[in-house]
């Protein structure tokens, strides 16, 4: 299959990559644009820890075809936060205890995001349902359902806690 | 939460915000498959689809042909040496170490499970690599199979490994046997049985297995991976696995996305050390799910049965715990689970009379290991069953009953004859038991609830180690130095792989020595740096890495008093150091900062420079267990058999919480672990193939945020003596409690009991028709 360069707009900064047609995203992400907060957890969308979002929405890295993403906004990990702080989901989790080991968090949050992008007053059970495809082993969900709750107070609030 | 600051403490006591989330929120933090090293190739294993098969040979002549493909490697190339998967192992005593079976090679002659490794390349990419993998050609014999345990202890059934005249891997009395069993039995007012089994629990650490290995011009091998125990890994890699001594060997250890006891054992850092041998290159070796699912990790599947004899006042004359441990194709922890289980799950309760024996059994399934809990899981889903039936037959409450047995303090414990120091059961108990409702919610024996949907509530207690101390090797060392700025950098040799213990050592080193929690830094992770440490398993490094932080940050304060006494021109016995100030007791306004004493030691043009550090040392003649008191109400639908959990009640005996937020995520997420272990997560092995058939997340049904019950913490807090700050551990504990007490609601609700785990709705409707209630 023919080799071609593509353009991967990646947290609002152009990236050529040579793609092949069946390279998937999570490959050219860490691989050759050396984002690598995007994570692999399963190869097969169960658990969610390969999140990014496509023009804002949720998508598994690790089932996209590479070449289907390419010239369309991508909003990884590493692009939530605006500057060197933490985005105020960030700051949730952490405040909350939400994070433990950390590999499904970059998930988790972009998984908030587009939620709390959608809803931003969402109920808990709300929340559980939309988070139903991030799996954490460490914590019990617990902290990370508080968590989201606190984010979405603070962001209905214009990012003041 | 029930946890107030403790106001004579600035650090200890306090949910203060771990130094390693940040990073791990915004993907800054470097896990092992994350980092790139110059000229670095990408590792692969070839994996055997036959579950018993003789490799006859390997053509791995159209791989190596492959552009692209550095090595493709195969037994033939690997060193002729044994090692055990077990890397913990290495800190056992040369005489258990005996009974350690050395039956692992990098790469073997003959496949024992499917998913075995047969062959590894090492290409300049995952994709080259994983298509040379499919231009390896196998040429297999077939061997006869066996997959279930009691099978394989047939006469005639096949052998799993060469040379051995049949499959028992190994024996093991209980330790603490004691007494004249029969006779106790048959003098008992009543005798208690449970038979049952629990399911192959995995792990299942969200970040795969992967390893890189990279060789230096003098032959010394650095290691990144996600070990739990670094420095007992290094000594297994440069002396067991290859024979270059541990000087040898560097490991460094990322940030780690889960252990939960898969990484007391090897993952794929022997491939990846031979791999870089053979190239001359830094290789990262990556795993699937699908093979971690298929793999070298799982928690041991135990069948076991328990007899309780009981007197006529309903205290316990005698327990008989008789487990039959299958190891699959490897030996790994087979053993030491095995003794552990006996240990912890009788280790709780009071008994004139013990007689435990395990057997472990090698088969073609999955090699298993040990996993959080190590044991206590396994042998309490069948105990605690077992003292339910026992309080059934004296008509006791079984919280009265269990108040009645446990064991408590001055009496032995788990690791006799150790004696406990403290322990707050009882008040577990009690504490449990109001937050279940179980005054009002449990009805006495015999209940006899009836409709479709019938509540119950069910109870476990448990104890568990704080560290392997007095029993195995037992120590940490912790090097604590102070930078002109005042900060410090505490070099420790945890792993942290979530439970935050970065954040629990920073705490305690800063209380200990008088500094701000944000001024000093852990610094962990590289064998060349910390000194020697067994790792994070048995719940130790509160308790065990905790006292040596502490031994540190007290000498490092009494250095900074000492000089600081000096600088003031006062008596050192007046000072006090906290928040970082050096300061009169009897009047706080004379005083200096730990920063101006630190600068003042470096920068000293005299004779008396100093930069201050010390070395603290824990030594361990003492594990201090912990105790807890688990509590379940549950609904069962009785025409489906599902089984709604309505609230689970953690009650821990934690000593003293360093950070109450850290302690209850431990317990919370171990609680999870707790209830997929007891309703959902099953590694279902095909009995004619021996192929795991639940090898995806799909498959394998771990609880989503949308399955998860009210979870309600209690931490009671009795400091202990022995621990840091009267800390003892936690990490394990959350998951033990869970099963056996919903699987004692159940019979509270419904009068059945299920005998495997996990407690599907089949085995609930199965148990329900055989008891001619239900549906």
């Amino acid at each position: 299959m023919a080799k071609e360069i593509a353009t991967f707009i990646v947290n609002g900064q152009g990236y050529e990559v040579i793609v092949e047609p069946h390279m998937l995203l999570i490959d050219v992400l860490r691989d050759s644009i050396g984002l690598v907060g995007t994570k692999y957890g399963c190869g097969a969308g169960d658990c969610g820890a390969c999140t990014v979002l496509l023009e804002g929405k949720p998508v598994f890295a690790c089932l996209t075809l590479a070449v289907t993403a390419r010239d369309r906004s991508l909003t990884t990990i590493e692009g939530l936060a605006d500057g060197a702080g933490l985005h105020p989901i960030q700051q949730a989790f952490v405040d909350a205890g939400a994070v433990q080991c950390g590999f499904c968090t970059p998930g988790m949050v972009l998984t908030t995001k587009a939620l709390l992008d959608e809803n931003p007053e969402p109920t808990r059970g709300e929340i559980k349902a939309f988070l139903a495809g991030n799996l954490c082993r460490c914590t019990g969900y617990v902290k990370i359902v508080e968590a989201v709750e606190s984010a979405a107070g603070i962001l209905r609030n214009g990012g003041a806690r | 939460m029930t946890n107030e600051p403790h106001s004579e403490f600035s650090s200890v006591g306090k949910s203060l915000a771990r130094p390693d989330v940040a990073a791990k929120a915004t993907g800054a933090a470097r896990f092992s498959a994350d980092i790139a090293l110059p000229g670095m190739l990408i590792g692969r294993i070839l994996t055997s689809p036959h579950a018993h098969a003789r490799i006859v040979a390997i053509d791995t002549s159209r791989a190596k042909a492959l552009p692209g493909v550095a090595a493709v490697i195969t037994h033939a190339d690997v060193p002729k040496r044994g090692f055990t998967r077990s890397v913990m192992a290495e800190g056992l005593p040369p005489f258990a170490y005996e009974t350690e079976n050395l039956d692992q090679y990098i790469l073997s002659d003959k496949a024992r499970y499917i998913g075995d490794w047969v062959a590894a390349v090492a290409a300049v990419d995952l994709y080259v690599a994983e298509r040379a993998l499919d231009l390896i050609e196998v040429e297999y014999e077939v061997l006869p199979a066996v997959f279930d345990p009691e099978d394989a202890l047939a006469p005639g059934a096949p052998v799993v490994h060469k040379g051995w005249k049949d499959n028992v891997a190994g024996v093991i009395e209980h330790p603490f046997n004691r007494g004249d069993l029969d006779a106790a039995l048959a003098s008992s007012a009543h005798v208690a049985e449970f038979s049952g089994r629990n399911s192959r629990q995995k792990q299942a650490h969200m970040e795969p297995d992967a390893a890189i290995a990279s060789w230096d011009d003098k032959g010394r091998l650095t290691v990144w991976s996600p070990s739990q125990n670094a420095h007992l890994a290094k000594k297994a890699m440069g002396r067991r696995v290859f024979d270059i001594g541990e000087g040898n060997v560097r490991w460094i250890t990322p940030a780690v996305g889960g252990g939960f006891g898969a990484r007391l054992s090897f993952g794929v850092e022997p491939v990846a050390a031979m791999l870089a041998k053979v190239t001359g290159r830094p290789v990262k070796v990556l795993v699937t799910r699908e093979e971690d699912f298929n793999g070298w990790n799982s928690r041991t599947e135990q069948r076991q049965t328990i007899r309780v004899g009981v007197g006529e006042a309903g205290e316990i004359t005698a327990i008989e715990q008789d487990v039959l441990s299958d190891s699959g194709a490897y030996f790994s922890h087979s053993g030491t689970i095995s003794a552990v289980n006996m240990q912890s799950t009788l280790g709780v309760m009071r008994s004139p009379v013990v007689r435990g024996k395990a057997l472990m059994v090698y088969t073609n399934n999955p090699t298993a290991s040990g996993m959080r809990g190590y044991g206590n899981p396994e042998g309490s889903f069948i105990l605690q069953q077992a003292l339910d039936i026992a309080a059934e037959k004296c008509g006791m409450d079984p919280v009265d009953f269990r108040l009645k047995n446990a064991r408590g303090p001055g009496e032995p414990s788990m690791w006799e004859p150790q004696a406990i120091t403290t322990c707050a059961l009882p008040e577990c108990i009690r504490r449990g038991a109001v937050a279940i409702g179980w005054d009002q919610k449990w009805h006495g024996w015999g209940a006899g609830k009836e409709g479709r949907y019938r509540r119950g509530v069910g109870m476990s207690i448990m104890t568990h180690a704080s560290g392997a101390g007095g029993f195995l090797l037992e120590h940490s060392t912790a090097v604590m130095k102070l930078d002109e700025d005042g900060t410090a950098s505490l070099s420790v040799s945890p792993c942290e792989m979530g439970q935050g213990i970065l954040g629990v050592l920073a705490q305690i080193a800063a209380e200990g020595a008088g500094l701000r929690y944000e001024d000093v830094r852990t610094v962990t992770g590289d064998t060349d740096v910390t000194l020697f440490d067994i790792g994070t398993h048995a719940s130790r490094s509160t308790y065990a890495i905790g006292n040596a932080a502490l031994d540190a940050a007290r000498k490092v304060k009494a250095i900074v008093v000492e000089r600081a006494a000096r600088m003031l021109g006062v008596e050192s016995e007046g000072l006090d150091v906290r928040d970082g100030r050096v300061f009169a007791v009897a009047d706080s306004s004379v005083g200096v900062s730990v920063a101006e004493v630190a600068h003042a030691g470096i920068y000293e043009y005299g004779t008396d420079a100093r930069h201050i550090m010390a070395t603290g040392k824990h030594q361990s003649v003492m594990h201090c267990p912990n105790f807890q008191a688990g509590f379940a109400e549950i609904e069962v639908d009785v025409e489906t058999g599902v089984i709604k959990v309505l609230k689970l009640v953690i009650a821990h005996d934690i000593g003293r919480a360093i950070n109450p937020l850290t302690v209850e995520g431990c317990l919370e997420g171990g609680a999870a672990q707790g209830l997929g272990y007891a309703l959902t997560e099953d590694l279902v092995i095909d009995k004619g193939t021996g192929k795991v058939v639940s090898d995806s997340f799909a498959t394998y049904k771990m609880l989503s945020a949308l399955d998860m019950p009210e979870v309600e913490v209690i931490l009671v807090e009795e400091p202990d003596p022995t621990g840091p700050f009267g800390a003892k551990g936690v990490g394990e504990t959350g998951i033990t409690n869970v099963a056996p007490a919903i699987a004692n609601a159940l019979y509270d609700a419904a009068g059945v009991r299920v005998h495997s785990l996990p407690i599907t709705p089949e085995k609930v409707l199965e148990a329900l028709r055989a008891h001619g209630a239900g549906a």
